[in-house]
């Protein structure tokens, strides 16, 4: 049965009513519908790159013009979400998450596979970890940008001024948390209303006491979510939220108040992503620092939580013509000369950047020692959690963290309600595996 | 009366006055504070007072747009509804016809019908019929949701047009629908008016359905774009303050000015 | 009264609209909720294995307990506020009543949505009002998370709905009481009657078809309310805040499970109407 009909049979089987003709217009002018994220603050917000490079690739799309929609990083996912249900996606979108999600678009064919531009064009800056994140059934349907790391911001003025030095050990770690709570200051700027930023702080906690290889046994292999690291990963977690390491209410404070809160120098640090880089480096009123949080438990290597931030992908109701434009033009988005202008203009590293580059480009300091530091431990890299399972889980990851965090359940309830989803989703084919 | 019982009136009288007006006031502060620390306390007014953010909103976040599309929208829903539920208000006030009850039945139901029920299946249709990202995809859902309401209300109000009117009309010969054009329409007046304001207001503060039907952002309405501005807009709490005003200051100056109408209305099918 | 076939015609544009846009979509979630799906895709025909789910799903029960909480917490506060209000003001003069029934009446005028917003700035643990106006009383002790604590969530929320919705009572009920006969009250006064006293003999009973009007409007609108939460608490935290609406949202554009979220749908569509039923039932008798 073809998509179209098996779309609208539960529509002709309840009502009787015949699904009216699907418009598909050819206009002289080619118009290649884009949806984005890079507003001008935010997250993700690289738009004075993206504005720039608008210009300079639009060229390559063969006398089509880009019509662009700005979306709300948060947003775009459910916005795209809508859009695969209604048969209406973009030709072009930047939007995530990879893996799971999207397989599971892939899966009902909204998307076009990208094997052939690969080759065409060679873009060999992906590797294949990236390539297996955005594949599904052995074809690839995005092309990640963006690499995300994660990381401790501080604020070394308020380190140097309470002489604490900055943790190289995840003891040394603790012994700065408690030096700032004497002195009254709030040692980690976090806030949860949102329900998605502790789900990257534990992606990161996952894998500083389950190291890489304990989180693919079991990602991808048949461990049990219940098992002794993830449970040290969510104990850590519920005790830095009991002992007073964020600020008090954080379940009730928004992503964007907690970064403010860190920016005003009202919290010593803050650990989340590159993401939200732009926003750091535009709103901080001291040299922002970052380092790495040091291993949990013992035997772990160091490392960070790694991803593609987003990826581009191109729907599977564009014309020939039109997904070759893209292709084109994605082309030139992820060339090195675009890749300086994202990083230069942009505050955003490109997937397939080197240190060496970044260090050469005239960009900020932080953005240097950010992704210095954090692409050192490239073998080490962890898994982003909502960006790696599928929605069905990631529904339930949030609820049951914010429960966790609170103190309303505890880490072996947290991790069997996880189990039990994730069993539920591998029952229902919704795992992707790489 | 006892002195005390009046006092404890008043007081609680001017309590639940705070109540109302405290949160409305505060929203007004915050969008006229020059850019002011978030975490110096809600109630610190730094002069001058400016409306800088409501110019940065209004032009740079594309509130204008906004407001023109729940204009669009409200509007047209107004028209539509106010063009239809009369008609089926007269009808089932002033003639007998078969099955009249069950279909007044019909109509009652809708009255109770939850919203997210109905777009759970309603997405579906849209997408068929081409309407998705497209206003006649929030228009059209939008009267046939206040129509069980608006029926209801116009029912009320065709009752009290006297019978002997229509009566002496139909003797002289004049069709049906003349005589409701003619007759009908200027006595229920009034209550043509609340109608249409109070079908303004709740298409005006509709938000699922523009939610889910617009992917255009030149398209979205004001409780869209004031939603989409948290996260958005960071900690630009003066931004945000100045969207919530211009989402809902023209409700409340259309309600002040048209309130024994919109009254009026509210207790049509309340109090019969 | 006319008895004409051209009633019909005078239905016609409202009726179909209304079976269109709303009757139709009704029966296809009944349609719907026989199938498995996938991403907004149908796939195979499942019978009643969506409605099994709903034993197992903890948060489908979790919801509707809000929600029956919900609808008591709406008919003890603003209710009772509304009634209280209104007959307090029934006796003050006209230019009173005009501009305190409009000011009680302004947040019913205010998007959910942006309501939702102001109020999670009063409840913000960080810069919020509320928790700024209790340490200036010496009541730092007091203040909370109040959307982020389990305990506080449901009904610092349910503050925000009482806020919009009391001022509607107000109206309703004073239009009421402006319809009792005043001889009732001379006659009461005369006999010396306390205020209180003329309140719960003749107000509370005379009112009756209001409460119930009123009551049945609370319930229905208990049941079926979405944008407040949504816009602040996304149904958390945890699931402090989850009602029947927004788990029908996150099961059908978050997870993309139509068949469940239609089943969800038929539920709440079922509660409803036994709901209102039960209502007429009561308003007939009456």
């Amino acid at each position: 049965m073809t998509l179209s009909t098996r779309r609208s049979l539960p529509v002709l089987l309840a009502a009787g009513i015949t699904a009216s003709v699907s418009i598909q217009t050819a206009t002289a002018q080619t118009v290649v519908t884009q949806w984005d994220q890079f507003a001008m603050a935010g997250i993700t917000a690289a738009g004075p790159a993206m504005d720039e490079l608008i210009g300079t690739c639009e060229p390559d799309l063969g006398g089509a013009t880009v019509l662009r929609t700005i979306a709300p990083s948060i947003g775009i996912r459910d916005s795209y979400r809508l859009a695969v249900s209604a048969n209406k996606t973009p030709d072009l979108a930047y939007t995530w998450p990879a893996a799971s999600v999207l397989a599971g678009y892939a899966r009902v064919g909204a998307l076009a596979p990208l094997d052939d531009y690969y080759e065409q064009y060679g873009w060999e800056g992906i590797n294949d970890f990236y390539r297996g994140r955005n594949s599904f059934d052995g074809a690839i349907y995005g092309v990640p940008m963006e690499q995300d790391l994660m990381g401790v911001y501080y604020n070394p003025t308020l380190f140097e001024e309470n002489g604490i030095a900055v943790p190289t050990t995840y003891a040394e770690f603790q012994a700065a948390v408690e030096a700032f709570k004497e002195k009254g200051i709030t040692p980690i700027a976090f806030g949860n209303r949102d329900r998605w930023p502790a789900t990257n702080t534990l992606s990161l906690l996952l894998g500083l006491t389950a190291g890489k290889d304990g989180e693919e046994a079991v990602l991808f292999g048949d461990a049990s979510w219940t098992n002794d690291q993830f449970k040290l990963a969510a104990e850590t977690f519920q005790s830095w939220a009991k002992n007073g390491y964020f600020p008090k209410g954080f379940n009730g404070i928004g992503y964007d108040e907690a970064n403010a809160l860190f920016l005003s120098g009202r919290a010593a640090m803050t650990i989340t992503g590159t993401w939200v880089l732009q926003d750091m480096a535009r709103g901080a009123s001291f040299d922002l620092g970052v380092f790495m949080l040091p291993p949990i438990a013992d035997g772990v290597p160091p490392g960070t939580m790694w991803g593609e931030g987003s990826q581009w992908q191109v729907s599977a109701n564009a014309s020939q013509e039109v997904k070759d434009a893209t292709a084109a033009y994605i082309n030139c988005l992820i060339s090195p000369e675009s890749r300086k202008v994202w990083v230069e203009k942009g505050y955003l590293v490109p997937i397939g950047t080197t240190p060496e580059e970044l260090k050469q480009w005239d960009t900020l300091p932080i953005v240097k020692s950010f992704f210095t530091q954090g692409l050192a431990t490239s073998d080490a890299n962890f898994y982003d959690l909502h960006t790696t399972l599928p929605e069905s889980v990631t529904q339930v990851l949030y609820p049951e963290l914010q429960r966790l965090i609170g103190g309303d359940v505890t880490p072996d309830d947290f991790l069997s309600a996880m189990d039990a989803a994730w069993e539920t989703a591998i029952d229902n084919g919704e795992r992707w595996v790489p | 009366m006892t002195k005390s019982t009046r006092l404890v009136q008043n007081l609680i009288l001017l309590v639940f006055a705070l109540y109302a007006l405290v949160p409305v006031y505060l929203v007004f502060l915050a969008a006229i504070r020059s850019e002011a620390d978030l975490f110096s306390g809600p109630l610190t007014l730094s002069w001058p007072i400016n409306f800088n953010n409501f110019g940065r909103i209004w032009s740079e976040a594309g509130f204008a747009t906004f407001f023109m599309n729940s204009v669009i929208t409200a509007v047209s829903v107004t028209i539509l509804v106010v063009l239809t539920a009369p008609l089926a208000g007269f009808a089932f006030a002033k003639m007998n016809f078969r099955g009249k009850e069950a279909l007044f039945g019909l109509f009652l139901a809708g009255l109770v019908v939850p919203a997210p029920s109905v777009i759970v299946a309603l997405y579906g249709n849209l997408q068929a019929l081409g309407l998705i990202d497209n206003r006649i995809g929030v228009i059209l859902p939008q009267a046939a949701l206040l129509m069980p309401f608006s029926v209801f209300m116009m029912r009320t109000v065709m009752q009290d047009v006297p019978d002997e009117l229509i009566e002496a009309a139909v003797m002289d010969g004049a069709g049906l629908f003349k005589i409701f054009l003619t007759i009908v329409v200027p006595v229920v007046k009034p209550g043509l008016m609340s109608l249409g304001l109070i079908t303004f207001l709740f298409a005006w503060q509709e938000y699922l359905l523009p939610l889910v039907v617009f992917q255009t952002e030149s398209l979205k309405p004001l409780t869209v774009g004031a939603a989409s501005l948290q996260g958005r807009y960071g900690v630009d709490y003066g931004g945000i303050a100045a969207a919530g005003l211009i989402a809902f200051a023209p409700l409340v100056v259309l309600f002040l000015a048209m309130q024994r109408s919109f009254v009026r209305g509210l207790t049509a099918g309340a109090v019969k | 009264m006319l008895t004409t076939r051209s009633a019909y015609l005078f239905l016609a544009p409202s009726l179909a609209l209304y079976l269109l846009f709303v009757g139709l979509p009704i029966l296809q979630i009944f349609g719907f909720s026989f199938f498995d799906w996938d991403n907004g895709i149908a796939g195979d025909f499942i019978g009643l294995a969506n409605y099994g789910r709903l034993l197992a799903d903890g948060v489908f029960w979790t919801a509707l307990w809000h929600n029956a909480i919900w609808v008591v917490l709406t008919l003890a506060f603003p209710l009772l506020a509304g009634l209280v209000l209104a007959a307090i003001l029934a006796e003050r003069n006209a230019s009173v009543v005009r501009w305190l029934g409009a000011i009680y009446f302004i947040p019913r005028t205010i998007p959910l949505v942006v309501a939702g917003i102001i109020w999670g700035w009063i409840y913000n643990p960080i810069f919020g009002l509320l928790n700024f106006a209790l340490e200036a009383v010496g009541l730092g002790g007091l203040a909370g998370a109040w959307l982020a604590q389990d305990n506080t969530a449901l009904l610092s929320l349910n503050v925000v709905g009482a806020w919009t919705f009391f001022g509607f009572c107000v109206i309703i009920y004073l239009a009421a009481i402006q319809s009792i006969d005043p001889s009732l009250y001379e006659a009461a006064s005369i006999d010396g009657a306390s205020w209180w006293r003329k309140f719960r003999d003749l107000t509370v009973p005379l009112l009756r078809g209001s409460t119930l009007f009123l009551g049945l409007y609370a319930a229905i609108e208990a049941m079926r309310f979405f944008d407040l939460v949504w816009v602040t608490t996304q149904g958390g935290p945890g699931y402090s805040t989850e009602v029947l609406t927004t788990h029908i949202y996150k099961t059908f554009f978050l997870v993309g499970d139509f068949g469940y979220a239609a089943t969800l749908s038929v539920v709440l569509l079922i509660i409803v109407l036994s709901i209102s039923a039960g209502a007429f039932a009561l308003l007939r008798k009456s």
